[in-house]
């Protein structure tokens, strides 16, 4: 009995081993697209998006994707590592890592663990020292949660920036179509006494 | 007559033809059937009895057919046990003997299996006020095994109250009650046992039977006081019974049992006389000893159904008392008794391990004596578990079940046995798939020690309440979302991130005798690596106050000193979210962008350094690497914060 959990942790270890991590991903991203993308390192065995109930809604969305083995996740890593990849849109970059264990929802329980709880009584001087901790706690969580709300705000500042900046060179292309399109450009030319640009 | 083919023929005969069948014509449909003397008809309902279920399956036969290959099938209509579906009961408090025919369209609905699978006949009333349901009688309900009035569409994964006209093709009129069949149903099964007992015949389907009954019996045995005397009555008996079961092979059986016989009742000496003759005969047409050794307590086990069947009649017919020496049953009630005294559950386990081990190793001599530890094992972490003497009187049930149907497999297929219980196994694994089976987390409970020092809990398997995993349970955020509405959803913080959910419910188990269903929150690239969350969904919204209060006055301190804390959190739902921080679309090139991001989408690409999107994605990296760094520092911050108050705590 021992022995088969341990083997089932083992091999589970070895899953998350040839698995990566991706976040960054638009929620246009499905599974199909994943393992389109992520086909040209290798094959890709199984997709698992990692649901997100606890964070703001407008957020990136996190995947764990199998690989066949090992060296292929390594190569999913190195390649995404050096050049930023796009998936389903841009210029925002997908970002992969390797896998962790607490990543898995169907993750075995640690063989040989085992856990004790107690309660504790209110005349036990730790009472008041867990009772701060606890506090710590949620002091951290909320530490946490701002946190995020920092990242998203200054994802979304970043991308508003780049949408200006993209809008300006757009309205620029455009400019220029427009006076090549209307044959203004035509004109000057011919005003100036230049050379027709089409020719 | 020899005896193999004497076997043979009591083993199994076809009934009434039906048609035939087939893409060659080579399928025989049939109608009934006899097999190990118990006689089988279309629309019957039987348990199907699978290795790892305590509680077997029950279903309706809606078809009987044999292959070309003269391979024997049933396709069975299922019925559920509300513990199957609880997850789609809601909060719904339904009798243990209520069952829910399946209906609509979907896995679950029936299945086809051997015709061996089939463990016993169940008497299951439909009691539905529905105009086309013969009602049943008042007799007739005393003597169901189960009710059933509700149907579950498996394609929707609802508890309806209608029973639609047809069930998978099949009218709905032959589902229900029939037309005066129900009557004669309960004589006719005592008769026959009686006739396979005169026939010498391999007592041990009905044994099965009764076993099975023993089951959801016990089990439903909450209060009823007409239940309540079943126990009391097996209980009393259990003192007398331990002579015959040490004689059982000694071959002077017989004899012991009557004795015992007398004790108890003595209207019923005949059918005894009856009883011990087999054994004789048995004996000698047998000729092993160790055959014996199992069929006696196998026809006693026949017994027992007796004496639950009259007990429901309340006439309490002599047939009571041939069951006299139920083994196993018996003994493993002594055993329950020890469990009281000691109370000492590890201890006790112990000592019941002893005691049990003797009588069954002896009555079944080396027939799959292996596979009978096992059970007694898990029988004995069952029993360890519940200290008090009601909670570990259901299992007495089913390690008798268990036990008898072994003697099963063991006694009518011989050799044969094991493939056949095989395949059974596999068939029934089908089922299950369809759902996941997800055996790790539910079969094994085992004990929950109290330590020495009595506030430390060790924090082991808790008893699992829903067994069977049929279906796909409702998607988690969907059930959050329910959950929360219904005030059951409690957030959990401050485990360690490594625990698994079902380690989650474990806790929740052993600190509040609470069962729920958790699940931890997956980690993700900035999750906290001090504070493990986890949602837990409570059966009821008082549970979960219960429990956020308890927490917030309370300090549970788990290992490594960490504290629990618990919340009640709104969660946020993803929504369908069409836009994505990040990802420019220009509003006037819209259909041309999203033309090319289509096929961005079928190229995901790795960006170029000589273009403006590398050069944006550039930026975009340096954002990440610098949250990065953001959500590190916190970290660390939070981590030496956690320490140096931990450090106040007294050192262990």
């Amino acid at each position: 009995m021992g022995s088969s959990t341990e083997a089932e942790y083992a091999a589970f270890l070895e899953k998350v081993r040839r698995t990566v991590y991706l976040d960054n991903l638009s929620p246009k991203v499905t599974e199909s697209v994943l393992k389109t993308a992520l086909n040209q390192f290798g094959s890709v065995k199984n997709v698992q998006f990692i649901p997100n109930y606890l964070e703001s809604k407008n957020i990136q969305r996190f995947a764990l994707v199998e690989m066949d083995d090992s060296n292929q996740a390594k190569a999913v890593l190195s390649s995404m590592g050096e050049f930023p990849f796009m998936m389903s849109g841009m210029p925002r970059p997908v970002r992969a890592r390797a896998a962790e264990v607490e990543m898995f929802d169907d993750r075995p329980i640690k063989p040989g663990r085992t856990i004790q709880c107690r309660w504790l009584e209110p005349d036990d001087p730790d009472f008041q020292v867990a009772q701060k901790l606890k506090r710590v706690v949620r002091k951290h969580a909320a530490e946490a949660s701002f946190v995020l709300k920092q990242q998203v705000d200054q994802e979304e500042k970043l991308a508003k920036q780049q949408a200006d900046a993209l809008k300006q060179n757009y309205k620029k292309y455009e400019l220029l179509d427009g006076i090549l399109a209307d044959g203004t450009a035509n004109r000057l030319a011919w005003y100036y006494g230049m050379r027709n640009l089409d020719d | 007559m020899v005896e193999e083919a004497e076997i043979e023929n009591l083993e199994f005969k076809w009934g009434k033809k039906r048609g035939i069948g087939g893409k060659k014509k080579d399928v025989q449909f049939y109608e009934s059937f006899t097999y190990d003397g118990v006689e089988y008809t279309l629309y019957d309902s039987v348990y199907l009895y699978k290795e790892e279920e305590s509680k077997p399956y029950i279903g309706k036969l809606i078809k009987i057919w044999e292959n070309a290959d003269k391979t024997k099938r049933v396709k069975v209509l299922w019925f559920f046990r509300p513990s199957e579906i609880s997850n789609f009961l809601g909060n719904d408090q339904t009798p243990e003997n209520e069952l829910f025919l399946a209906c609509g369209e979907g896995v679950g609905l029936t299945n086809v299996n051997p015709l061996e699978a089939i463990a016993g006949k169940c008497n299951v009333v439909c009691t539905s006020k529905d105009s086309r349901n013969p009602q049943p009688s008042d007799k007739e309900l005393q003597m169901s095994d189960f009710i059933f009035y509700r149907t579950f569409d498996v394609g929707l994964h609802k508890v309806l109250n209608k029973i639609d006209e047809k069930i998978a093709g099949i009218e709905v009129k032959f589902l229900l009650n029939k037309v005066d069949c129900q009557k004669s149903s309960g004589a006719l099964k005592v008769d026959s046992k009686k006739k396979n007992i005169d026939k010498n015949a391999t007592a041990s389907d009905e044994t099965l039977i009764s076993a099975q009954k023993n089951i959801p019996e016990n089990m439903t045995a909450k209060t009823s006081a007409k239940e309540r005397g079943k126990p009391s009555l097996v209980k009393q008996k259990s003192l007398l019974s331990e002579n015959p079961a040490s004689n059982v092979d000694v071959e002077s059986g017989g004899i012991a049992k009557t004795s015992v016989l007398e004790d108890v009742s003595t209207d019923s000496t005949t059918f005894r006389s009856k009883a011990k003759e087999n054994a004789h005969t048995k004996i000698s047409s047998v000729k092993q000893k160790s055959a014996l050794g199992e069929r006696v307590p196998s026809g006693e086990g026949a017994g027992i159904g007796e004496i639950v069947r009259s007990n429901r009649l309340e006439n309490l017919p002599g047939n009571k008392s041939s069951s006299s020496s139920k083994v196993e049953f018996e003994k493993s009630k002594a055993k329950g008794g020890k469990v009281l005294e000691l109370k000492e559950v590890v201890k006790s386990t112990k000592d019941r391990g002893e005691l049990d081990n003797r009588p069954c190793k002896r009555s079944r001599l080396d027939t799959s004596v292996e596979a009978y530890d096992d059970k007694i094992k898990n029988h004995m972490q069952n029993l360890g578990r519940d200290s008090v003497w009601n909670g570990a009187k259901p299992k007495l049930g089913i390690i008798d079940f268990e036990n008898i149907s072994k003697t099963k497999v063991a006694i009518p297929y011989g050799i044969d046995g094991g493939p056949f219980k095989k395949q059974k196994v596999d068939e029934k694994l089908i089922k299950p798939t369809n759902g996941k089976v997800e055996k790790t987390s539910s079969i094994q409970p085992s004990i929950f020690e109290k330590k020495t020092d009595k506030r430390v809990l060790e924090v082991a398997r808790r008893p699992n309440l829903d067994r069977s995993k049929w279906f796909k349970e409702l998607p988690w955020e969907e059930r959050i979302r329910v959950a929360h509405e219904q005030g059951t959803l409690v957030l959990l913080e401050n485990l360690d991130p490594s625990y698994t959910s079902t380690e989650v419910e474990d806790i929740v188990w052993h600190a509040f005798k609470e069962n729920c269903s958790a699940k931890m929150i997956q980690r993700i690239a900035f999750s906290s690596p001090h504070s493990g969350q986890a949602y837990v969904i409570f059966k009821t919204r008082e549970a979960a106050e219960k429990v956020v209060t308890k927490l917030d006055e309370g300090c549970l301190m788990l290992s490594n000193r960490r504290l629990l804390v618990g919340s009640v959190r709104t969660p946020r739902f993803t929504g369908k979210q069409s836009t994505f921080v990040g990802h420019l679309v220009i509003d006037k090139l819209k259909f041309q962008m999203q033309r090319e991001m289509r096929e961005a989408v079928s190229t995901s690409h790795c960006s170029q350094p000589n273009t403006l999107e590398y050069d944006m994605a550039i930026e975009w990296c340096m954002l990440q690497e610098k949250l990065d760094c953001a959500w590190k520092k916190l970290y660390e911050q939070q981590g030496q914060e956690l320490r140096k108050l931990k450090a106040k705590l007294k050192p262990k």
